[in-house]
């Protein structure tokens, strides 16, 4: 079957927050550009579901400025924090949401003045809203809307990426399969940006959207790209657990509220006397792992002191648990950690850049930016500055670049395989969240290593009984494709992490070392490759 | 306990008698469909939590949420599921964007 060409100057894959601005900044280059989504284009991201944007601007309190930003970052980050991407964040998000509401983004306010709040690890309150909380609905809104008048943009929902296409060590286009009419198109471009969001969808409990399972870095490792500090998956420390219908749902307010264990005791006192519940979300995820593993489960949120600020500022998730039965106001609600952010991801140098000419990645799909937690409310920050700065860079990649027709189907149907490809997504979750959790032991995630081995087994005997338009279970198929490969890389580099830094907790390895380094991860023929690098820069460590 | 769910797929109207507990939204019912009784039951969801409306449908006549909405039997007994009227459907309950 041959494969039809579709060209374009730049193409982006993913459009939440940083897809949207990569492709708004590219366009504004006067560059062609196509953005695709897997689902439906500009709702389909983890930015739907964020609460506030960290940032500076004119509404900044009075003693904050770039240093002291800068400073969280690196004290959060537990020394893994590239240097030149937190400058970059601290240095442009000024400009850049100043941008979006140029553009139309109204934020928040009380009287005549931008709300502004506090967010656990920030030593100053630097977080704003739009929306009346729904902060990454108001970004991704006025990134739409942008994007849909612009006449150099196309956009194509439901278009899922098989992989990257190379040419003379250069990433010049991207394989796609188009659900609604199961057709393959090749798409050549100048320059591509990868912008696919996280990897939620590793654990059964999570608080990202279904499309979250790790395309782009698959994608990117495919492709030769370096993944950096993947052991490095940030837990939401906070999050409903039952009702099982909204299980995985965060609730912002937790460093307000306060934590139980089944004793009745508040046992944040004993993992962080001086901040109690507001502690950092890697501190506070531990803490409550611990709990539940030495039986002191379930945990309970109490948030009944404070539920007047509750129904103001997080409306949206005090009526989610109360739809379901939970009304914070007079009842606790079961919480603990759920799968919420990757602060590893595909390395990139300021400009956004991979290690692979023509290939950008921004958002949550690069990594770095963190190091081993990231702050509260600066993954929407990340999105627009490294989004934009891909879009900009992406843009003056001007060479012309050939693709060669293919002709071969990548997917293989086979109506009677035995292992269905939601039961191997299951396999993947059970591994992940039995293994390659909060709190983590070498026996564990060899035995990970070891399922996931048996993963790919399955995956050559899948079976697919509808190979029609929408067919959820091809999608499911090459979703767990990716899905594998995320999951190897992450416990690859956990298991070269001999020591606890920040979300990585072994206990075989309680303690840091005095040495940091970063995990690199490659793929050379099929095979993993897991290398570390000492961090040089002095100004990071903590 | 069993739920009866009808659901308008274009050309035809399929019925399918699901185990059912009564917290389940609309969406996990249709999750519960796809994983044991058909497979190419086709539907679109994102966040789950009622922001991104991609799962809006019509649910027992009216338009709602999948993901928010508790699936319970309208007045014929049978959680009645179809399409929103209003543009173009692709297949089953899922309209273009």
């Amino acid at each position: 079957m041959a494969v039809e060409k579709i060209q374009t100057d730049v193409l982006v894959i993913g459009s939440g927050t940083a897809g949207l601005a990569a492709a708004t900044y590219a366009a504004l280059e006067d560059k062609q550009v196509l953005i695709l989504d897997k689902g439906a284009l500009g709702r389909s991201g983890s930015s739907t579901g964020a609460v506030q944007i960290a940032g500076l601007g004119d509404w900044s309190h009075e003693e904050d400025d770039t240093e002291r930003y800068l400073e969280d970052i690196y004290t959060s980050g537990r020394g893994l924090s590239n240097p030149n991407l937190a400058k970059t964040l601290v240095h442009d998000i000024d400009q850049r949401i100043q941008d979006l509401i140029d553009w139309g983004l109204k934020l928040d306010r009380e009287g005549d003045q931008v709300s502004v709040s506090h967010t656990s690890g920030h030593s100053l309150p630097r977080s704003v809203s739009a929306k009346k909380g729904k902060a990454g609905l108001g970004l991704l809104h006025t990134l739409r809307k942008k994007v849909t008048k612009d006449e150099r943009i196309t956009t194509l929902s439901d278009v899922m990426t098989i992989k990257l296409i190379k040419s003379d060590e250069r990433v010049v286009g991207a394989l796609v399969l188009e659900l609604s009419t199961n057709k393959f198109f090749l798409i050549q471009s100048k320059a591509t940006v990868l912008a696919t969001g996280g990897a939620g969808q590793l654990y059964p409990i999570t608080s990202n959207p279904v499309q979250s399972t790790g395309d782009g870095f698959s994608l990117g490792l495919q492709a030769g790209a370096t993944l950096i500090d993947m052991e490095q998956v940030q837990f939401y420390p906070v999050s409903i657990i039952e009702p099982q219908s909204i299980a995985g749902l965060c609730i912002s307010f937790y460093h307000n509220s306060k934590l139980f264990n089944n004793k009745g005791e508040r046992f944040m006192k004993y993992y962080a006397p001086d901040t109690l519940e507001d502690a950092t979300r890697d501190t506070l995820s531990i803490a409550i792992a611990t709990e539940i593993s030495e039986g002191r489960g379930p945990i309970w949120l109490d948030a009944t002191d404070v539920i007047d600020q509750v129904k103001k500022e997080f409306s949206h998730e005090y009526q989610l648990c109360l739809d379901r039965g939970v009304d914070l106001a007079n009842k606790r609600a079961q919480v603990g950690p759920a799968a919420h952010f990757m602060m590893g991801g595909v390395r990139i140098d300021a400009d956004a850049k991979t290690d692979v000419e023509g290939l950008f990645a921004a958002g949550e799909t690069a990594g770095g930016l963190h190091g081993g937690n990231r702050l509260g409310n600066n993954a929407l920050s990340e999105c627009l500055v490294f989004g934009a700065r891909a879009g900009m860079n992406a843009a003056k990649l001007v060479d012309d670049v050939t693709v060669s027709i293919l002709d071969a189907n990548p997917i293989r149907i086979n109506q009677y395989g035995n292992h269905r490809p939601f039961e191997i997504k299951q396999h993947i979750q059970h591994s992940m969240s039995s293994y390659v959790e909060v709190i983590r032991k070498n026996e564990g995630l060899r035995e990970a290593l070891n399922q996931l081995l048996n993963v790919r087994e399955q995956l050559e005997n899948v079976q697919i009984s509808n190979p029609d338009v929408y067919s959820r279970e091809i999608v499911d198929y090459i979703e767990a494709q990716h899905m594998v490969n995320t999951a190897e890389a992450i416990v690859r580099s956990a298991l070269e992490r001999q020591e606890s830094r920040g979300s990585h907790y072994n206990t075989d390895y309680p303690d840091l070392t005095s040495t940091i380094k970063h995990n690199l991860v490659r793929m050379k023929n099929h095979q993993f490759q897991v290398q570390p690098e000492e961090v040089e820069s002095s100004e990071t460590k903590r | 306990m069993k739920l009866n769910v009808k659901i308008n797929r274009g050309e035809h109207i399929d019925q399918f008698e699901v185990d059912y507990q009564p917290d389940m939204t609309v969406l996990n019912v249709l999750d519960e469909i796809y994983q044991h009784h058909d497979p190419s039951i086709a539907y679109r969801y994102s966040c789950r939590t009622g922001l991104c409306t991609t799962c809006m449908m019509m649910i027992n006549g009216r338009p709602d949420l999948s993901c928010q909405k508790t699936a319970e039997p309208g007045e014929d007994g049978y959680l009645t599921l179809a399409p929103l009227p209003k543009g173009k459907t692709i297949r089953d309950l899922i309209k273009e964007y």
